[in-house]
C-alpha cells in the first residue's frame, strides 16, 4: 500500500522562479529566501520520496477562461513547461506517474471529486518557481500536478480543499504499491495584485494561517472567500489551496519546519509537515 | 464599484475576478493569452493596432492598451494574471504595473517595500 509521508505547503511566485534563474540566492534581498528552504530541501532529500502530488493553479498558460476547469489531473508520464508569456526557462520536464494518475482519477471520481483528466498538461510556475528551491535534483521523484480554479470565481470553498486533501490520502492509501508520497500544494500567502490596493501584504494573517493550519485547520476551513481576500488581499484567496495538503496529512501533524519572509509584494511561506497519527 | 455576480460586501481598493468581469473582458484576456507565443508576441510588438483588431478588441478597449491604462483594463474585465503578458511584451514589469495603478511612481512605491529598506518581515519557525 501506498502512504502520505509527508506534506509541504509553500508560496508560489514569479519572483522566486526570476530569482532563482538570476543566481540572486546570495543578494541581500533573497538570501533569506533561500536560507529559509535550505532545511526543507535537506528533509527532502532524506525523505526520497517516491512520488509528488502537487496541488496549484495554473495561471493562464495551460488553460483559459474558453474552458477553464475547476480542478484538472495531469495524468501523462511527462509534464513540459509552458510558455508563460516571456520564454521557457531552462529547466527540463517533469516526469509525470500515468499508472498512479488513472488510479488517483478512479479514486477522486469515487469520492465525489471530478477533475478534467488531462493527457497533455503544461505547468507553470505554480509548481516550477519553488520546485528547484526545494532540490538539486531534477526532478527527484515523479509528479502529477492537480490544478484547481482560484482565479475566476466561484472558486470551490475552502472546505472543498481540505476535503479534496482528505480524498488524496484515500487515494493513495488504495494504491497497491508500496509508494511514499509527498504531497505539497502551493498558493501565495498575502498580496494583491490589481487596483490601488496593489502590494497589500499582511504578514500578522500569514502567521495566524501558518499556526491554524497546523493545529486548527477546521478554522480555516470555515472562513469565506472573501475573509480570506479582505485579511490578504483578492489575489491571497489561493492559499486555500495549502488546506488540500492538511487534509491529505491526517488529524494531526508533526512540523519539520517553518519560514516566512516578506520582503516585497507577497509574503513567502514555508510549513513542512509530516503525518502523526489519524 | 460594480462587484457584478460577486455577492459579497465589496472590499476597498480590490476588483473581485467574478464570471461577469472574465465575460466582460473575455476579448482582451484572449489576446492576452495568445502572447504565450513568441511568434504572437512577435506580431503584437510589430503591429499592436492591427492584431488587437484581429481580436476584436472594441476601440476604447484598444485604447486602454494603448495608454497602458492597467486599471482601465482591470476595470474592463481584464485579469491581472493576463494583463501580465501583455505588460511582459511591451515591456512593463509587475512592479511597474503596480505602482501606476497606486497612482505613484515605481520609486516611491519601492520605498513602502520593507525589502527595499532592508527590514523585511522574517519569521523563522
Amino acid at each position: 500500500m501506498a502512504r502520505v509521508v509527508g506534506g509541504i505547503g509553500c508560496s508560489h511566485a514569479p519572483s522566486i522562479a526570476h530569482s532563482y534563474d538570476r543566481g540572486l540566492q546570495n543578494d541581500p534581498m533573497w538570501a533569506p529566501l533561500y536560507q529559509g528552504y535550505a532545511p526543507a530541501k535537506e528533509w527532502l532529500d532524506k525523505l526520497r520520496p517516491d512520488l509528488i502530488i502537487v496541488v496549484y493553479n495554473d495561471h493562464m498558460n495551460r488553460f483559459f477562461f474558453d474552458a477553464y476547469p475547476t480542478f484538472a489531473l495531469g495524468v501523462s508520464e511527462s509534464h513540459p513547461q509552458a510558455d508563460e508569456g516571456w520564454g521557457k526557462r531552462d529547466l527540463p520536464d517533469l516526469p509525470g506517474h500515468a499508472k498512479f494518475s488513472w488510479h488517483f482519477a478512479q479514486s477522486l471520481i469515487e469520492d465525489e471529486f471530478d477533475p478534467t483528466i488531462c493527457q497533455e498538461m503544461t505547468v507553470d510556475h505554480g509548481i516550477l518557481s519553488v520546485l528547484p528551491l526545494l532540490t538539486d535534483n531534477r526532478w527527484p521523484a515523479p509528479l502529477v500536478p492537480l490544478a484547481a480554479n482560484v482565479i475566476q470565481h466561484p472558486v470551490p470553498t475552502p472546505r472543498r480543499f481540505f476535503r479534496l486533501g482528505q480524498a488524496i490520502r484515500h487515494a493513495v492509501e488504495s494504491y497497491p504499491e508500496d509508494l511514499r508520497v509527498l504531497v505539497v500544494a502551493t498558493g501565495g500567502m498575502s498580496h494583491q495584485l490589481h487596483g490601488e490596493r496593489f502590494g497589500f501584504v499582511n504578514p500578522d494573517w500569514d502567521n495566524e494561517f501558518m499556526d491554524r493550519l497546523e493545529g486548527d485547520p477546521q478554522s480555516l476551513v470555515a472562513l469565506r472567500h472573501h475573509d480570506y481576500m479582505e485579511r490578504g488581499g483578492a489575489e491571497s484567496v489561493e492559499m486555500i489551496m495549502w488546506l488540500a495538503m492538511r487534509g491529505a496529512l491526517g488529524d494531526k501533524v508533526r512540523r519539520v519546519h517553518r519560514h516566512y519572509y516578506a520582503p516585497m509584494l507577497t509574503g513567502y511561506g514555508l510549513v513542512v509537515f509530516e503525518s502523526a497519527g489519524h | 464599484m460594480d462587484q457584478a455576480t460577486y455577492r459579497d460586501t465589496p472590499i476597498a481598493g480590490t476588483t473581485v475576478f467574478t464570471g461577469e468581469r472574465s465575460r466582460r473582458g473575455y476579448r482582451i484576456n484572449k489576446l492576452a493569452m495568445s502572447l504565450t507565443d513568441e511568434a504572437n508576441r512577435q506580431a503584437f510588438k510589430a503591429d499592436q493596432r492591427a492584431y488587437m483588431q484581429r481580436f476584436g478588441l472594441s476601440d476604447r478597449e484598444m485604447q486602454l492598451i494603448e495608454k497602458r491604462d492597467w486599471n482601465g483594463l482591470v476595470e474592463a474585465g481584464g485579469s491581472i494574471y493576463l494583463l501580465i503578458k501583455i505588460g511582459g511584451t511591451i515591456g512593463q514589469n509587475l512592479l511597474q504595473m503596480g505602482a501606476q495603478m497606486r497612482g505613484e511612481t515605481l520609486e516611491a512605491f519601492l520605498k513602502t517595500r520593507p525589502g527595499h529598506q532592508g527590514n523585511a518581515v522574517e519569521k523563522k519557525g
